[in-house]
């Protein structure tokens, strides 16, 4: 009977795998004409999405709902890689996997944009006390080091983001010299959307009385904090998902919100936000999405979210954390 | 001793305290069992399990809870009937499903197309973060398993001891076992949701290894076992505050420099 009810889990189970891995692997088949683009994070796909416009076929390695720092490619991900003409990521300390397929990979026609590479990675900040005495959690793995000491995380600055855009549009000029006004041209108009985004944040955040930023999460709003003047709390030590936080940090973070008086506390888009919970429990306060736009869920990539939409839903949600007086 | 005072006032140090507790203790009883079965890696095994229930979890777009119990349930069997019918060694047995499971789980996880959270991210807790109805859980959890382990006590002690005698004694051997292993799959797949896979699989094993050292008899093992258990979660829990360290990684610890410190006594008593 056993060995029945075995056998049958074991045929339903490779059925199941086998029209999966043919079909839905290969998402749409590459069209013959266009050139393909690939790259690791949300933000940077809908960046070249809009520069490509009609004449690239731009696709996100990452698939919906996958945690950025916990993916690892598979093979076909890294046949994908070394057929396409561009590939663009973050960069190294985002994407540790990246270098080690890109060494292995021989296509001498594949450009290569790290979107971090012009961008100065600012250290971590030593903005709480014992921030230093945790470096140690952090440190036991090797990548984990280098994410705990720079922050990888650029596009959260609408300004930084800018900066990404016109990196993708050179390599789309160099891949396609042919269309490069075009490129150029769609970088400018959506570089102008960046800007009204940040002349927008910039004014909303003025007229918020409460300059701190509660965060249960890792905290990837480095780069937006320091842009716009916040301060910002988390009980994690560095920017790494994986460390544990301590039960003195979750006190600490209780207490300072009790005494700030604020009633908002903003967790990480994509994982259960339990350590968030149990601060926003303790001192009775209510929580807020604060979306580090890493990676979307599906139900987002199917209503076809993008990076400028997901940034003006943080800004909404950071009035209400911070106390907007308009 | 204020500080203490002081942790005790968060609801979260409560929670881990008792949650801790009442899974500390079942792990407890259920060890001193595996332990003596050579199965006490199971605890480890059955959590590389919950890696395969979440790759289900994708395709059935449920809770993962109620895909990871029965699956691990489903696992724990396996483990059991390949270790008492198909010649395998009980430790090979646990290293042969558990690969199995988390190649499965990986790569149901990986053909799937995306999905809404980070699942593995549901799927292990954290002591810290218990809620209250994980709480209850493992409260209820705790009375049935400890509730099982009192109503079939003599037998799972002559089995633990001697299977042979057992069997001509006229104990259902295969029942019992089977008892005791889905008391383990539940008890592990509820556990890893609310302490997270580390702190399940010390807890099935240290309490009972250290009773073993000095215990004389079956029932102060397992009255041992569940005394370290429960004093290292509040040890545990309580040094972490005031070190302001991990709390999962100080329980591991406080059940080291116990068995440490029964080892150490057993020689010196010798």
């Amino acid at each position: 009977m056993k060995k029945v009810i075995v056998s049958l889990l074991f045929g339903v189970g490779i059925y199941l795998c086998i029209p999966c891995c043919t079909s839905c692997r290969q998402s749409s088949p590459p069209t013959p004409g266009k050139f393909q683009v690939i790259t690791t994070l949300f933000p940077l796909y809908d960046f070249a999405r809009q520069i490509a416009g009609d004449k690239a076929e731009v696709s996100l390695l990452l698939p919906a709902g996958v945690e950025a720092h916990s993916f690892e490619p598979r093979p076909g991900d890294i046949v994908r890689i070394s057929k396409a003409d561009l590939f663009i990521y973050t960069g190294p300390l985002m994407e540790p996997w990246a270098e080690d397929i890109l060494k292995g990979i021989t296509n001498k026609e594949l450009i290569v944009i790290n979107a971090s590479a012009d961008i100065l990675l600012s250290q971590e900040e030593d903005n709480h006390n014992e921030a230093h005495a945790h470096q140690a959690e952090v440190s036991t793995l090797d990548h984990e080091h280098e994410h705990g000491r720079q922050d990888p995380h650029i596009w959260v600055d609408p300004v930084l983001a800018q900066q990404i855009v016109s990196a993708i549009a050179d390599g789309f000029a160099a891949k396609d010299p042919a269309n490069k006004d075009y490129y150029l041209a769609n970088a400018k108009a959506y570089n102008k959307k960046l800007a009204d985004l940040d002349i927008q944040i910039r004014a909303a955040l003025e007229k918020c009385s409460n300059k701190t930023i509660v965060y249960g999460g890792h905290f990837a709003f480095g780069y937006f904090a320091r842009r716009y003047g916040l301060e910002h709390l988390s009980p994690y030590a560095g920017f790494s998902p994986n460390a544990e936080p301590t039960p003195r940090k979750i006190t600490e973070m209780i207490e300072t919100l009790k005494k700030a008086g604020t009633s908002y506390i903003y967790y990480e888009e994509l994982l259960e936000p339990r350590v968030a919970r149990i601060i926003a429990e303790g001192a009775g306060a209510e929580l807020l999405l604060l979306h580090g736009a890493h990676n979307i869920s599906r139900e987002e990539l199917e209503k076809g979210v993008t990076y400028l939409e997901i940034m003006e839903g943080n800004l909404e949600r950071l009035k209400v954390g911070l106390g907007y007086h308009g | 001793m204020s500080t203490i005072l002081e942790a005790l006032q968060y609801a979260f140090i409560q929670r881990a305290l008792v949650g801790g507790v009442f899974i500390g203790c079942c792990c407890a009883f259920l060890g001193v069992f595996l332990v003596l079965r050579r199965l006490s890696l199971i605890g480890d095994g059955l959590a590389h399990v919950g890696l395969a229930a979440v790759g289900l979890g994708l395709f059935l777009n449920t809770q993962p809870l109620w895909v990871s119990i029965p699956v691990v349930m489903f696992a724990s069997l396996w483990i059991l009937w390949l270790s008492e019918k198909a010649n395998v060694y009980a430790d090979a047995a646990i290293g042969l499903v558990s690969a199995v499971s988390v190649a499965v789980g990986i790569a149901l996880a990986s053909v799937g197309r995306g999905f809404n959270v980070d699942l593995f991210s549901f799927l292990f807790g954290s002591i810290l973060a218990i809620s209250i109805h994980e709480v209850f859980l493992s409260v209820i959890l705790s009375i049935f398993v400890i509730g099982m382990v009192f109503l079939f006590y003599h037998e799972l002690f002559a089995i633990a001891f001697e299977e042979e005698y057992a069997r001509v004694l006229g104990i259902p051997v295969e029942k019992i076992n089977k008892i005791l292993i889905l008391c383990t799959a539940v008890t592990v797949s509820l556990g890893i949701r609310v302490v997270g896979t580390m702190l399940i699989s010390s807890l099935i094993i240290f309490p009972a290894i250290t009773a073993l050292q000095i215990a004389r008899g079956f029932r102060l093992a397992m009255l041992l076992a569940a005394v370290f258990s429960t004093l290292s979660v509040l040890i545990g829990v309580f040094v972490s505050y005031v070190a302001d360290l991990p709390t999962g990684a100080i329980i591991v610890l406080t059940n080291f420099a116990f068995f440490v410190l029964t080892f150490i006594f057993k020689k010196m008593t010798q």
